[in-house]
């Protein structure tokens, strides 16, 4: 393994963290989403990286481009949904959406 | 090159976890994914970089940006909590250690593949991954379902 692909893993590393400390502290609905972007970017770069390194770019560029189709779609899905809750209780605050706790 | 790259797309994205502003957070997201895509062309995949370019930093940007501006006069009122700034610091450097120790290990264990791939992007996507693309048609007619009924007008049963 060569030491770009040391680099690019280290960097997928970081933004993997980032992603879930995003997702995990934050209390935004839309911040929320904005990690599991954040994570979408990882995977896209694992992938990336990982096919450049074992000489399979092309078969590489498809599976990302897969993951941008799904990422684009689940965002879609996310936001609508978000606007949604949004009109039913007026805020993004996660912790307001309770409604269906026992 | 390659590093600074790197190093750009990794503070871009932290300036859109850290920053305040939504708007700002989403413009942010865009640069990383504008680093990102110069990545991707030069490890030479240049259609996965016109993809992360026009469809991440274009159409998700611009949806984040519509989602904040639909939802702008009350953002605000989220209050964020104050302890994960100080506890974060502390595992991100233990994950990056872990993180470390174990790719090390796992290094010899991925295995080589038997040869260099062959032929154009064109006859890999069409050809060897023509069932990625019947779920991804799949999977954005099921997004369009789902957002045209999130946002359907209530009848008056309703």
């Amino acid at each position: 393994m060569t030491n770009a692909w040391f680099l690019d893993m280290g960097a997928v590393a970081v933004l993997l963290i980032v992603g879930f400390y995003c997702l995990f502290t934050q209390r935004n609905l839309i911040k929320l989403f904005i990690g599991v972007e954040i994570l979408g970017k990882a995977a896209t770069l694992a992938m990336m990286a990982t096919g450049l390194e074992k000489k399979n770019v092309l078969v590489a560029q498809c599976l990302a481009i897969t993951i941008i189709v799904v990422e684009v779609c689940v965002i879609a899905v996310a936001l609508a949904m978000i606007i949604n809750m949004y009109r039913h209780t007026g805020s993004l605050d996660i912790r307001k959406l309770t409604k269906l706790k026992g | 090159m390659h590093l600074f790259l790197l190093i750009g797309l990794v503070a871009f994205t932290i300036l859109a976890v850290l920053a305040r502003d939504l708007l700002k957070a989403a413009i942010a997201l865009a640069g990383a994914s504008i680093f990102l895509a110069i990545i991707f062309f030069r490890m030479g995949g240049y259609y996965v970089s016109v993809f992360e370019i026009t469809i991440v930093a274009g159409l998700i940007t611009v949806l984040f940006i519509a989602t904040v501006n639909m939802t702008r006069h009350q953002e605000q009122d989220v209050v964020e909590s104050k302890w994960p700034r100080i506890i974060f610091p502390l595992f991100f450097l233990l994950f990056l250690v872990v993180d470390f120790l174990v790719m090390k290990k796992l290094l010899g264990t991925i295995p080589a593949l038997q040869s260099a791939e062959t032929g154009t992007f064109g006859e890999i996507l069409w050809g060897k991954r023509s069932f990625d693309l019947i779920g991804q048609i799949g999977v954005i007619f099921a997004g369009v379902l789902s957002v045209l009924a999130l946002f359907r007008k209530r009848s008056k049963h309703d």
